[in-house]
């Protein structure tokens, strides 16, 4: 079973579609990165996601059932600008949601505090924007849920801070936990997740497995002694993503099989043909570069 | 304990194949004994900072290789019985790949297969030279 199964999501705000025809799931156990530029649509699929906006279509299930007050028994939430309240302090914020959950664990919320150095008596209102996407961390993982949803979980967090909750993340799934977590930074993605999906304007552009996409996605680069020719067959060969044709060189973009690809292009005759590996952000650019094909 | 692997998410190599490959070279060079445990997949994955379902991948594709051993509850460990066989063909997979990058590369230069064939003889003329006195 997976831990969450988003089909055909859609969700529209007037004309404009904020998520179009999304579908991912993270199984159970799996730390799955969501990525994409600002305005993809992550925020939204999180929204819909957590019942805090209507899908316009599609369906979202959490452990095998549709998302029900019940869920939030076993789910927490790191929204993207946090949702506490100023007026009272960190403190107050432990004691609530201790009574809320009965899975809080006091001990590990004292010391999630004390790892990013929270001062429990000062109120909300006189936290950083930092400090309160701390408080929100160290609540969600206190209650040791088993689904964790985390909008943007380390933004405005200090590099030190950072990799704490890098270290949180790891530390969740170790325990069994299943984590769906967007960020802008590629390096957090490329180590706490084992999957990946990637939106662009409310599309899913991209999603698999990083070790896969790893050893699939490739760059087969073929040097000529003159003008590099078109590679007329492999401009709809589904295995080429992209080309780039620039003098002497031939670069393709490569999405699965590119030992045979670089065989097919031994036939224009070029001086050389490389195969080069493509980290998770190089993947993540090609597919959100507009020469997708 | 101190960090016998390492690994580097941003090289464009899988982590889990990064992983397969320093346990394989530890073993072949002796770091790792016949029978040495290894870190908890939790362990490791902490130590590391990454993925846990990446380590244990690398643990479930090293235990299919014959190089480690799982037993539930008591966690992995360098096989042993043969582990002498084993060290040398974990070695064997190792210096496969680097020769065949070399190779790669040699061909990338402009060397023909045999010009590379007459720089591999040179190569292993100069190491091995000295301790088996073949007169080249």
């Amino acid at each position: 079973m997976n831990a969450i199964e988003i089909a055909n999501l859609t969700k529209t705000y007037g004309a404009q579609r904020a998520v179009d025809d999304v579908s991912l799931s993270v199984p159970d156990g799996g730390v799955c990165g969501l990525l994409g530029p600002n305005g993809a649509g992550k925020s939204t699929t999180f929204k819909c996601l957590l019942t805090l906006a209507r899908p316009t279509s599609g369906t979202i299930e959490v452990a095998g059932a549709p998302v029900s007050p019940k869920t939030f028994e076993y789910l927490a939430y790191v929204p993207e600008t946090s949702a506490l309240f100023s007026k009272y302090t960190v403190a107050d914020h432990i004691e609530a949601t201790r009574r809320a959950y009965g899975t809080f664990d006091v001990k590990r919320a004292a010391e999630l505090a004390a790892t990013f150095k929270l001062d429990s008596k000062k109120r909300i209102g006189k936290l950083s924007k930092g400090q309160r996407t701390a408080v929100a961390i160290v609540l969600a993982f206190a209650i040791r849920p088993r689904v964790l949803v985390l909008d943007e979980p380390a933004s405005g967090l200090d590099p030190m801070f950072q990799r704490a909750v890098l270290d949180l993340i790891i530390d969740a799934s170790a325990g069994g936990a299943s984590v769906l977590f967007s960020s802008h930074q590629i390096g957090q993605v490329e180590r706490a997740a084992d999957s990946i999906a990637v939106l662009k304007g409310g599309k899913l552009v991209l999603r698999g497995d990083i070790d896969t996409l790893k050893g699939d996605e490739k760059i087969v680069e073929a040097i000529f002694s003159s003008d590099a020719p078109s590679p007329n067959g492999l401009a709809n060969d589904p295995r080429v993503r992209r080309i780039e044709r620039s003098g002497r060189i031939l670069r393709l973009h490569v999405a699965s099989d590119a030992a045979g690809v670089a065989n097919a292009l031994q036939s224009l005759a070029p001086k050389t043909v490389d195969v080069f590996d493509l980290s998770l952000e190089d993947i993540f650019l090609g597919a959100v570069s507009d020469g997708v094909a | 304990m101190p960090a016998l692997f390492t690994v580097d998410p941003r090289n464009g190599v899988p982590l889990y194949l990064q992983l397969i490959e320093q346990v394989k070279r530890a073993v072949a060079l002796g770091t790792l004994d016949a029978g040495e445990q290894l870190p908890t997949v939790k362990a490791l994955a902490v130590d590391l900072t990454i993925n846990p379902n990446t380590v244990a991948r690398a643990y479930r594709e090293l235990e299919r290789d014959g190089i480690i051993e799982t037993s539930p509850g008591r966690g992995s460990f360098v096989r042993s019985g043969g582990v002498a066989r084993d060290a040398q063909r974990a070695g064997v997979d190792v210096a496969e790949g680097v020769l065949s990058e070399a190779v790669r590369e040699s061909r990338a230069l402009g060397v023909d297969a045999p010009g590379q064939r007459t720089l591999f003889e040179r190569a292993i003329a100069r190491w091995f030279a000295s301790e088996e006195r073949h007169p080249t």
